[in-house]
């Protein structure tokens, strides 16, 4: 453990880089989260990609024909809909659970908050990343053709970072205080999903509807979704995005600067 | 150079029973002007209070007191579980925490997987844990268990697989909670030898426990706690 500790003079900033620069021990605690969830089954971590690809399969044909939509065209949409916001979704509801899951760590000793948070990120990563892959033969099926603007991708996914710790400290400290709020989390991003633009295709929207598409959710995943997808999003996507941001960085900045050493004692 | 300076230190915990760590209730509370917030009213038990305490290399104390007294909380408080509610709390030196190694083994995990995730979590770096490795697996004594999940052991092979962990790195400051003893005759000898170099290497020793005798034999300062409160010093 650190060589010398204090209560007086901690900077919250200090605190919060003490635990992202720990990333041996989150990315091998996240690691081990996936591997032993994994261990008795005989496929492993596989069933993440094979239930995915399960769900994409059977609702690619029905949906696209229920929308009247050119599969060609609904199939990837659909595929990166479904992927980023399983992404997002357990992102969200289980930075409510990254403290409380953790407290075997934090009542053993001084830990830095912000190394669970970064755990509960990249275990959802390692997931991702089983599933970003069924896209590969999705897009190469479609016939989806990538230019150089596909490489919008990478500032958008550092954002969807930058955002999931933002809200995973928010949500974390929250939570831990009120467990109720947990289940508010969790019916409020079931009902997300049918807001977004997971399933349905956003031009299909009447012009009076279009306000859905401030959600955050349905930025964030238009800002991944379209460069992948050979096109470009809009600009008001990038505004949008940026304007949330800076909200949950200032929302969790506070929370974190004036309770980041309570959590123990909620736990 | 290891040392402890506590002034007036207080710990005040906060116990949200069943009604107030509910959210619809902090606003019904909030929002009737709270008439119906009184079931809201959080209860504070001060663990500790107005403790102050200096330590130096070389100092062996000796924490006593009956159940509920605040060992527990005092021995957390230093190892940086607790923040302090008011007061100040410096500490320099490296920590080893004894107060409850069991704590955070991963049952599926099996033994080898456990020296890593516990070495890294006690601020190792990977390769000083695969230094530490064979030492450790060979201390325990567990032979070829070390490769099987830890949920297959017995409590026994599970206290000695905790014990050789937490024993395993030297620390400035070793903080104890009542002496441990594990596992059979035969290992009960060398834990005993090996909590006793432990003991001679660190800087400064912590130890709360409920036997006289032990305090007398290893402890060359002894504070008495009561309610949270230091009430004598010898």
């Amino acid at each position: 453990m650190n060589q010398a500790h204090s209560n007086l003079h901690r900077s919250a900033w200090g605190d919060w880089w003490e635990g992202t620069r720990r990333t041996d021990i989150w990315w091998t605690l996240a690691w081990f989260d996936i591997l032993l969830r994994y261990r008795r089954s005989m496929l492993g971590p596989l069933w993440l990609t094979l239930s995915m690809g399960a769900m994409i399969a059977a609702m690619g044909p029905l949906y696209s024909s229920l929308f009247g939509t050119n599969i060609d065209k609904f199939f990837p949409h659909l595929a990166l809909g479904l992927i980023f916001w399983g992404f997002f979704s357990s992102l969200v509801t289980d930075s409510c659970n990254a403290f409380i899951g953790s407290a075997n760590y934090l009542k053993q000793g001084y830990f830095p908050i912000s190394l669970f948070v970064w755990r509960s990120m990249a275990r959802n990563i390692i997931v991702f990343a089983h599933q970003i892959v069924l896209y590969v033969p999705v897009a190469i099926w479609a016939g989806v053709s990538l230019s150089w603007s596909a490489l919008l991708v990478i500032p958008a996914f550092i954002l969807a970072l930058v955002n999931g710790q933002a809200l995973g400290l928010a949500l974390g400290l929250v939570c831990t205080r009120f467990r109720d709020v947990t289940q508010i989390i969790t019916s409020v991003m079931q009902m997300l999903m049918f807001m977004t633009p997971v399933f349905w295709l956003p031009e299909n929207l009447p012009g009076r509807a279009k306000y859905i598409l401030w959600n955050p959710f349905a930025q964030m995943l238009e800002l991944l979704r379209a460069p992948l997808m050979g096109s470009v999003a809009e600009a008001y996507n990038w505004w949008g995005i940026l304007g949330w941001t800076a909200l949950s960085v200032v929302a969790s900045s506070l929370l974190f600067t004036k309770y980041r050493r309570r959590v123990v004692y909620w736990l | 150079m290891a040392s402890i300076s506590l002034k007036n230190v207080s710990v005040n915990f906060p116990i949200y029973g069943a009604g107030a760590a509910s959210f619809k209730k902090t606003l019904a509370a909030s929002v009737t002007g709270g008439r119906f917030g009184k079931e809201t009213g959080v209860t504070v038990v001060q663990a500790l209070s107005d403790i102050n305490l200096e330590l130096k290399s070389g100092d062996r104390l000796g924490l006593v007191g009956h159940n509920g007294a605040g060992k527990s909380t005092l021995l957390r408080t230093l190892a940086g579980v607790y923040e302090p509610s008011s007061g100040e709390f410096v500490r320099r030196g490296s920590v080893s925490s004894l107060i409850d190694p069991s704590l955070g083994i991963e049952a599926d995990a099996t033994g080898i997987e456990n020296i890593m995730l516990r070495g890294l979590v006690m601020g190792m770096s990977k390769r000083q844990i695969d230094a530490l490795t064979p030492e450790i697996c060979e201390f325990s004594g567990l032979g070829e268990y070390v490769n099987m999940p830890v949920r297959t052991y017995s409590t026994g092979m599970l206290m000695r697989l905790a014990f050789s962990i937490s024993t395993s790195i030297e620390a400035d400051i070793l903080l104890m909670d009542e002496w441990l003893s594990v596992g059979d005759a035969d290992f009960t000898e060398k834990a005993e030898k090996r909590m006793k170099d432990v003991v001679a290497k660190s800087g400064i020793l912590v130890l709360a426990s409920h036997s006289p005798a032990l305090i007398a034999k290893e402890c060359n300062r002894v504070i008495h706690l009561e309610h949270g409160r230091i009430v004598s010093v010898s």
